[in-house]
């Protein structure tokens, strides 16, 4: 990609109907001009219904899970059935003669976990150790699932048992079992993954991580009126998206098509090519749809490997899904976390002091950090961070929604609800005091807190534990940062046809989050069509690169590439059909279907017959993500990290009945800002989705093993719980609209700042209502029983 | 799942006559709705050799609601007992469980016969691991009991038997061939165990049949409470039935059963005598429950369902006035 | 393992099936469909697998998450815990068969109309069951639907427009028996 030359251009900037400014940016050439705000725009801004609403709600939209091809064998995994072990053989011969068997697979390396930095420590195992109940070993592939399952059953594994540890806080002693037996690295791979390098490790304790410390912790703490510490905890949670992982796996002589239950075509590509040694052109991956993933859903994993591996020693496509049980074990998890939290401030609010001493455990991978909030979000000039990756015998974790920040945020917005308590401030006055960074998203919390508290009725609220009897209401707020990401590639590819046919491709997916309809509003605007006239095409990897959806990076990083792609086909359709209409191409507007002279516009065509008039047969325009107008604070691989972050203040109304521990979330007020919103709704039901999984994380959710055998109790849906219908609050969305100034749409994402404040927004209520903090989630009947009896 | 011989039995008398060739190594298992049977089959469990489909029986599903009491077919969905006018008026806390109960979808299938023969519902018990080693240790016992834990924590799964027990029901047992008898549900549940394959009394070829609770006499009170973590739908922490026989506004007896704090259902016996001759206040509620939880057991890890229970038990008794 | 045979082998005994896989023929969606499957086999196994019907998903396979619903005789049934032989004299309706002569069932529309749906796993079961109650009780109150619903996970959260959409979908079918 050439840098194109700059121009100046002066763009409005700020929160719409409060305080638009005029800013200036250094623009690429040809970049579109700034679009108004959503109010003077057609179609983006708009309600838009979901365009793939009508296959989901009639049963034909084909996830991995229903991909059925002709010849298609069904393959089983056979999983650890012990926490630690050597494994001495594995003999697999009754099993390939077992009827229906075309293919038996033994895995080779395990993938998604942390591995020695010095591979000659095990270089004498036959096999890759266990290191996890349920992590797998290998595959068969048969002519039925039966088939399959019951050759499962006669693969001989013999295991050398090695001592295990399942706790973190037993992981963290010196005498514990070590999980590896010497220093680890996790290394990012074409899947994702990964944790910082060459950290040092002693016995399980991998770290510090010292990211973020500044100034001077002790002259803080000197300068602090009071200080406030706690020790919090969070629990693992595991991801549950109702698809489970899976992959139809077709090798067929060179060429291998994967369909894949993925967040990114990309990565179970690039991972398929690194592992199997395959030119990337001789890859395809699909996902037309996927059920669910937060995160955990990148590159191929263990399962896909040997998929991939019994295709192409049977000869014929396999399908592989994981059971619900292996869902729950083996392919991602949120890390738990053991959280001591110190801050010191000033009698007026002004902060003087963090540190923060973290641990938490992602089983048998690295990445148990808990967000970057404590050095990022308010001001503070002494700040201390250590953070420890603690290993456990237990399945590794991957990135859930708003990553180590949701962990973070419910520590250290209860500890700042602290310092209000005890300085007696109300905790939005404080919010104000500290939240004061020259960026976005701190503009987008002021106002955030003043509407929120407006919906809520903050006014309404009492001093804490004010309700006498045993049932006690209260309010509580807490706000989320979460970092503005750009993917550093996308490209859209638009196709006209000359009968006015248009369609749009990117190698991006929609996995629920609306991301083909606001592709389609997008370039609906710039043609002036409704959204319905565009035909989006994402989920394949053969289509032109586009983002993952996770981070929520993709409408930022998707939208402005179309919109270019969108204009670049404007302009050659305007520049053929001027001479149609006496005018000049610069003079023409696409609206309404129409093309149209701007100063009148009685002298129009219809798009498609213009496109006929003006003899069009084919176009085909791309159009590419620039970078941010006003550059990025930092670049991290596929990363580029504005300086401006996506904000969010949540308000929660809980009811505790604190004789039997049951605490009710009543009503969340969400406010939130993530740029120009494309389709309000849409926003709106992601906004539901990551507040429902925050009540359910705050209340629910805990995977829970079984300390002697590593087993995961609960790998099920009634006994790994989660927020159904009675759980669900009333939830009140409120978007602000957000000018940047940043790109040709100034979009944002807003995935994951749904879900971050939400349990410390539910923690902050309940100390409102009882007088007593919650250290320990999630907050069931037993945890919070203790919780009102503590001191 | 694997697969197995499929037997539409025509009569009890032949259902009876299949179930008794079952072994230990061709089990021939009785199916009802299936939601037990099924679960347990898929995690491997249980692998029957045969089942014997009891829905082709056409007896097995009626409910009849007479002066001379109730009789519930063994095959009477947990949905039609929760929508059935009768019951919902003269056996309330038994429509209630029902109604809280599982998922509507299962309830459309789950009968009440299955329902009493289920297997427990704890963790290990439900994983086929720990079937397969020597013996689970419960390190993880936060949902057992918390009452006459020392041989067994497990706990029986039928919220239904709760209420069916503070009223006294009774279940009908027949091995076919005229044969039958008739034993007081108190006495058909055995506390759960790894090491045998079921928790009742029911023998090898032997058919529950029917359900049979006494008539309710007029002055009779009743409530239901089932306390869960999530309300969607949840295993109880404890579920409490409070059955009450009043006179003007004094009661003259009283059945309170605890569900899911013991092995089998429990009569908080020390709680009815408390109640027995008094009003039903604040006070006397009180008092029956902290009674009721005085002689708990608790375990380091499941101590938080004394309170909890205690304001539950007080609670449902206040309910039921 | 072996069974003493209800009856003599090579005789085809009435009500006698398996274990290997015999032709079984199920109603569904107002059409008879027969099939080679074994007594094991879940009746969503046998639409999905035999009949290709993929729209009934499996997310759980325990009758937990309520993916797998299904009416049978229009009552809504998890066909994950349902044995294909236990539906034969049974009328099947799954989402390919709730729309009527390509019109969109009210809850369909509704749905639709308040995205009531994310990644779209959960979205038959559900519709399922919120159209079971919409026909059965259209003056259903918005606790009926979250007891309708009780069984479902949706891991999206999309909750609060499924209860406006069916709520709407009510308000739809009472306002159309009205005109009738």
């Amino acid at each position: 990609m050439s840098s194109d030359s700059l121009e100046q251009r002066t763009l409005s900037a700020g929160i719409v109907g409060d305080a638009l400014k005029q800013v200036t940016r250094n623009v690429p050439r040809g970049e579109p001009p700034a679009w108004p705000t959503n109010a003077e725009l057609q179609v983006v801004g708009k309600d838009v219904k979901r365009m793939d609403a009508l296959d989901k709600v009639t049963g034909r939209a084909r996830y991995t899970f229903d991909v059925q091809l002709p010849g298609m064998l069904y393959a089983r995994t056979l999983n650890s059935t012990v926490p630690h072990a050597r494994i001495k053989s594995i003999d697999t011969s009754q099993a390939e003669k077992s009827p229906g068997v075309r293919a038996v697979h033994v895995l080779e390396r395990l993938l998604q976990a942390a591995e020695l930095r010095d591979p000659g420590e095990e270089a004498n195992e036959p096999y890759p150790v266990i290191r996890f109940a349920g992590q797998p070993i290998a595959a068969v592939a048969a002519t039925s699932a039966r088939a399959a399952e019951a050759a499962l059953d006669l693969i001989r594994v013999e295991y050398e048992p090695i001592d295990h540890v399942t706790e973190l806080e037993d992981a963290m002693q010196a005498t514990s079992p070590p999980v590896f037996p010497g220093p680890t690295e996790h290394h990012a791979t074409a899947g994702g993954g990964g944790a910082a390098k060459g950290l040092p490790q002693k016995g399980n304790l991998r770290g510090p991580s010292k990211g973020g410390s500044r100034g001077d912790l002790e002259r803080g703490f000197k300068e602090a009126d009071v200080v406030v510490e706690g020790e919090y905890r969070t629990q693992v949670q595991t991801h549950t998206p109702l698809e489970p992982h899976g992959v139809v796996a077709d090798w067929r002589d060179d060429e291998l098509t994967i369909y894949a239950s993925t967040q990114h075509v990309l990565s179970v590509r690039d991972e398929a090519a690194d592992i199997f040694q395959l030119p990337k052109e001789k890859i395809r991956a699909i996902s037309d749809y996927t059920g669910g993933g937060f995160g955990a859903k990148y590159g191929i994993g263990n399962y896909g490997t040997l998929a991939i591996h019994l295709s192409r020693k049977a000869r014929a496509p396999v399908r592989l899904v994981l059971d619900r049980r292996e869902e729950h074990v083996s392919v991602g998890n949120r890390p738990s976390s053991l959280q001591r939290l110190k801050i010191g401030a000033k009698r007026d609010g002004s902060l003087t002091a963090i540190e923060l001493r973290s641990f938490g455990t992602g089983g048998v991978a690295a990445g148990a950090g808990v967000g970057s909030c404590h050095h990022s979000m308010y001001s503070c000039p002494n700040v201390s961070i250590e953070h420890y990756d603690v290993f456990t015998n237990a399945g590794p974790c991957a990135a859930f929604r708003g990553p180590g920040q949701t962990q973070g945020i419910f520590a250290f917005e209860q500890a700042i609800d602290a310092v209000a308590a005890r300085l007696g401030m109300d905790p939005i006055a404080l919010r104000d005091k500290i939240d004061t960074r020259d960026a976005d998203d701190v503009r987008a919390r002021a106002a955030e807190r003043r509407i929120g508290a407006e919906k809520i009725g903050w006014s309404r609220r009492r001093a804490s534990g004010s309700d006498t009897g045993p049932i006690k209401r209260g309010i509580g707020m807490a706000q989320s940062m979460w970092p503005y990401i750009v993917n550093s590639y996308t490209t859209c590819e638009i196709r006209i046809q000359g009968d006015g046919t248009v369609e749009a491709f990117c190698g991006t997916q929609d996995i629920g989050t609306g991301t083909r309809t606001v592709f389609a509003q997008v370039v609906a605007e710039e043609l002036g069509l409704r959204a319905e006239d565009v035909r989006v095409h994402v989920g394949d990897s053969r289509f032109p690169p586009g983002p993952p959806s996770g981070g929520s990076r993709v409408t930022s990083s998707l939208t402005p590439a179309a919109r270019n792609a969108a204009h670049a086909a404007a302009r050659d359709i305007a520049s053929r059909v001027a001479p149609l209409l006496n005018a000049n191409a610069d003079d023409l507007i696409f609206r309404n279907g129409r093309i149209e002279r701007r100063d009148d516009s009685k002298t129009s065509l219809g798009f498609a017959e213009a496109l006929r008039r003006a003899g069009i047969e084919t176009l085909v325009h791309r159009g590419d993500r620039r970078d941010d107008y006003e550059g990025y604070a930092r670049k991290a691989g596929e990363l580029n990290i504005s300086p401006h972050a996506i904000g969010g203040v949540q308000f929660a109304e809980v009811c505790v009945d604190t004789q039997t521990g049951a605490v009710k979330v009543e009503r969340v007020v969400a406010v939130h800002d993530c740029g120009r919103p494309i389709n309000p709704k849409l926003v709106e039901s992601q906004i539901f989705g990551g507040v429902i999984q925050g009540v359910s994380y705050a209340l629910y959710e805990d995977r829970r093993l079984d300390g002697p055998t590593g087993v995961q109790l609960n790998a099920n849906i009634d006994q790994y719980k989660i927020v159904g219908s009675r759980e669900t609050p009333q939830i009140e969305v409120h978007l602000i609209e957000l000018l940047g100034g940043q790109s040709s749409t100034d979009a944002r994402g807003v995935a994951e700042p749904a879900n971050v404040a939400t349990a410390a927004a539910i923690a902050n209520a309940f100390f409102n209502a009882t007088g007593k903090r919650i250290y320990t989630l999630p907050m069931t009947p037993a945890n919070v029983l203790a919780a009102l009896r503590a001191e | 799942m694997r697969s197995f011989e499929w037997v539409d039995a025509k009569s009890v008398d032949e259902a009876a006559s299949l179930l008794a060739t079952t072994s230990a190594t061709a089990p021939v298992i009785a199916k009802a709705g299936g939601m037990d049977l099924l679960d347990l089959m898929k995690e491997g469990i249980v692998q029957p050799a045969r089942i014997v489909n009891l829905k082709s029986i056409p007896s097995l599903g009626d409910v009849r609601l007479e002066m001379s009491g109730m009789q519930l077919g063994a095959l009477v969905t947990l949905a039609q007992i929760e929508r059935h006018n009768g019951i919902r008026s003269h056996y309330r806390a038994l429509a209630e469980a029902a109604f809280h109960a599982a998922t509507p979808q299962v309830r459309n299938a789950a009968t009440i016969g299955g329902n009493l023969l289920q297997r427990p519902r704890c963790w290990y018990f439900r994983n086929e691991h720990f079937h397969r080693i020597a013996e689970a240790d419960h390190s993880e016992h936060q949902h057992h009991a918390i009452f006459e834990n020392q041989q067994t924590v497990m706990v029986h799964a039928s919220t239904l038997a709760t209420p069916l027990v503070a009223y006294e029901a009774s279940v009908h047992l027949t091995l076919g061939k005229g044969s039958s008898r008739t034993v007081a549900l108190k006495d058909f549940l055995l506390p759960p165990s790894m090491q045998r394959d079921r928790d009742t009394i029911i023998a090898d070829g032997e058919i529950l049949t029917q359900i049979t609770v006494p008539p309710i006499q007029p002055g009779t009170r009743c409530a239901y409470h089932k306390q869960t973590e999530r309300d969607s739908y949840d295993w109880p922490i404890c579920d409490v039935a409070v059955v009450l026989q009043m006179n003007a506004d004094v009661v003259a007896s009283a059945k309170i059963v605890l569900g899911w704090v013991a092995p089998v259902p429990r009569r908080a016996v020390e709680s009815e005598e408390i109640l027995v001759g008094r009003r039903i206040d604040e006070l006397s509620a009180s008092e029956a429950a902290a009674a009721a939880v005085r002689s708990a057991t608790p375990l380091p890890k499941n101590a938080y369902k004394v309170p909890i229970l205690e304001a539950v038990i007080k609670r449902t008794i206040l309910a039921a006035r | 393992m072996s069974v003493a045979p209800h009856h003599p082998p090579g005789r085809e005994a009435p009500g006698t099936f398996g274990p290997e896989p015999q032709p079984l023929s199920l109603l569904v969606n107002g059409e008879v469909h027969t099939a080679l499957a074994d007594p094991a086999t879940t009746l969503v196994e046998f639409l999905r697998d035999a009949l290709g019907l993929t729209g009934t998903k499996i997310g759980c396979d325990r009758g937990a998450c309520s993916a797998c619903t299904v009416w049978i005789d229009g009552e809504v049934a998890a066909s994950c815990m349902t044995l294909a032989l236990d539906v034969r004299e049974r009328s099947i309706t799954t989402i390919e068969g709730l729309s009527r002569e390509g019109e969109l069932h009210p809850v369909q529309r509704a749905f639709i109309e308040h995205d009531a749906l994310q990644c779209g796993f959960c979205t038959p079961g559900m519709v399922m069951s919120c159209a079971q109650l919409v026909d059965s009780n259209p003056d259903c109150t918005l606790e009926d639907v979250k007891t309708a619903i009780s069984g479902h996970l949706c891991r999206c959260g999309t909750y609060p427009n499924i209860f406006k959409a069916t709520l709407a979908a009510a308000e739809m079918t009472r306002a159309a028996g009205k005109k009738k």
